[in-house]
């Protein structure tokens, strides 16, 4: 349990970091931007409260937000993210898992391709939020669209990274 | 009455998640703007910290880069000069009183050397945050330029840090003219390639070509005037068909500005102070009923 939230926490501090300092600088083709910190709300334990889903979420959004000139649009995204994650993992989770134990989504637990879909859900939804609040008007919905597409597949090539890293251990 | 605090002890989350959405959605409507933009960048100043030791980093790593640039534009500046020195020996003649007035302008502007600390180029308003500030004695509405040329004009300042409005953000406006020529327009950014702006109001009797040099004008008291913005890659019709719109391609490349220096003229001040002198004056003139003489 403990190990659980330490782990967790050192991803919190990398992930932010992460985005900070790399992943906001880079603008393939000028659209497509990784968004990797939802990582953070793929692999909470399913268990977990879900007013702290949302809680961390916003706190994730708040300081991706301090880090990245975006004030309030990842805060707002994230905070969704958090409402969304637990219903998503609730779907894509193996149907044989046993209830009593906590589910800790990853490839372990779900196998690759129910936590791909499962990231994939995740990762899409956020992304079309996060640029259709950044954009704010529908006047522009191919490059919004462009946006979502490019940055959710550079997004869910980073989370798979994460997963071989992470893994490999 | 059980059944409704049940309900609500069962949706708690959702009443969180309400809660929470609100504060995000309060700070993307209130902070959207530059002050928002402050409050988040310069002011946060344990971010801008983080963010100075990064970039001092990435510009060691680029210094190459940047010193060829350094070079490139040390040598177009020598050859200005000489070409400078020759027309002015050529000139002679007895300058008039606002020739005058300019040189002094001129000679007194002084520099402030500072670094892009953070930099934003992939918004439609893109700002850079400098790691000068009032400390050093930068102001709002002082001139910024770097190795490429104009790169826009601060905006807010705080201790150490202040806030530049680019070129490449929407609201910006330069006030420019084509070099030799004194028709003048407002340069204006396109809002997607970082390298395309466009001069607009340019009208339809004036004479430009391809790869003609756009300037600065000096009308804003912001810039002295001359200083180079970017050269026309192209003349089209403006939408009203009532003038032309110049496309200009910048000199300066946002995506990788480090090293820009602020422009501190101390006359600023004193025409602004005239500026508003002349406008009571004209409301009093016009107050009492007699025109200004």
């Amino acid at each position: 349990m403990i190990q659980t939230v330490v782990s967790r926490i050192f991803w919190f501090v990398l992930l932010v970091l992460l985005q900070a300092l790399v992943c906001n600088h880079i603008h393939i083709l000028g659209y497509a931007t990784p968004l990797p910190y939802i990582y953070f709300l793929l692999i909470l334990p399913g268990n977990t409260p879900r007013w702290l889903y949302i809680l961390l979420g916003f706190v994730l959004g708040l300081l991706i937000d301090a880090s990245c000139n975006t004030p309030g649009v990842a805060a707002a995204t994230t905070t969704a993210g958090g409402l969304l994650t637990p219903w998503l993992l609730h779907l894509f989770a193996p149907k044989d898992y046993d209830e009593n134990t906590p589910l800790l989504p990853s490839v372990h637990t779900m196998e690759w391709s129910a936590f791909l879909r499962f990231a994939t859900a995740v990762t899409v939804l956020h992304c079309l939020l996060f640029f259709c609040l950044e954009a704010f008007n529908l006047f522009h919905w191919p490059d919004v669209l462009i946006n979502t597409l490019g940055s959710s597949a550079l997004t869910i090539l980073f989370i798979a990274a994460f997963e071989l890293i992470r893994n490999e251990k | 009455m059980n059944t409704f605090f049940d309900f609500i002890r069962k949706y708690n989350y959702f009443f969180v998640f309400l809660l929470l959405e609100a504060v995000s959605f309060t700070l993307l409507f209130n902070f959207n703007s530059y002050q928002g933009s402050v409050w988040f960048t310069a002011a946060n100043s344990a971010v801008a910290e983080v963010n100075g030791v990064y970039e001092s980093g990435v510009s060691f790593v680029r210094l190459r880069e940047v010193n060829k640039d350094l070079v490139h534009r040390n040598v177009l500046l020598q050859q200005q000069n000489d070409r400078l020195r020759k027309a002015l020996q050529e000139a002679g003649h007895h300058p008039s009183e606002t020739e005058v007035l300019l040189r002094e302008q001129l000679g007194t502007l002084s520099l402030i050397s500072a670094t892009v600390v953070s930099n934003s180029s992939e918004r439609a308003n893109n700002y850079l945050v400098i790691d000068k500030g009032t400390a050093e004695g930068v102001t709002p509405e002082m001139g910024v330029v770097g190795g490429g040329g104009v790169v826009g004009i601060v905006y807010l300042t705080g201790p150490h840090h202040s806030l530049v409005i680019p070129i490449t953000n929407r609201k910006s406006s330069l006030s420019c003219r084509v070099r030799g020529q004194s028709y003048f327009g407002s340069l204006q950014w396109e809002g997607k390639d970082l390298r395309l702006a466009h001069l607009d109001d340019i009208p339809r009797y004036a004479k430009v070509n391809k790869g003609e040099i756009v300037e600065t004008s000096g009308y804003s008291a912001v810039f002295p005037p001359g200083l180079f913005v970017g050269r026309v890659v192209g003349v089209g019709n403006s939408s009203d068909g009532q003038s032309y719109k110049l496309n200009v391609r910048l000199g300066t490349d946002f995506a990788t500005i480090r090293d820009v220096e602020v422009i501190a003229t101390p006359y600023k001040v004193e025409i602004d102070s005239l500026k508003a002198k002349a406008a009571e004056r004209d409301a009093a003139a016009a107050a009492s009923g007699n025109l200004p003489q």
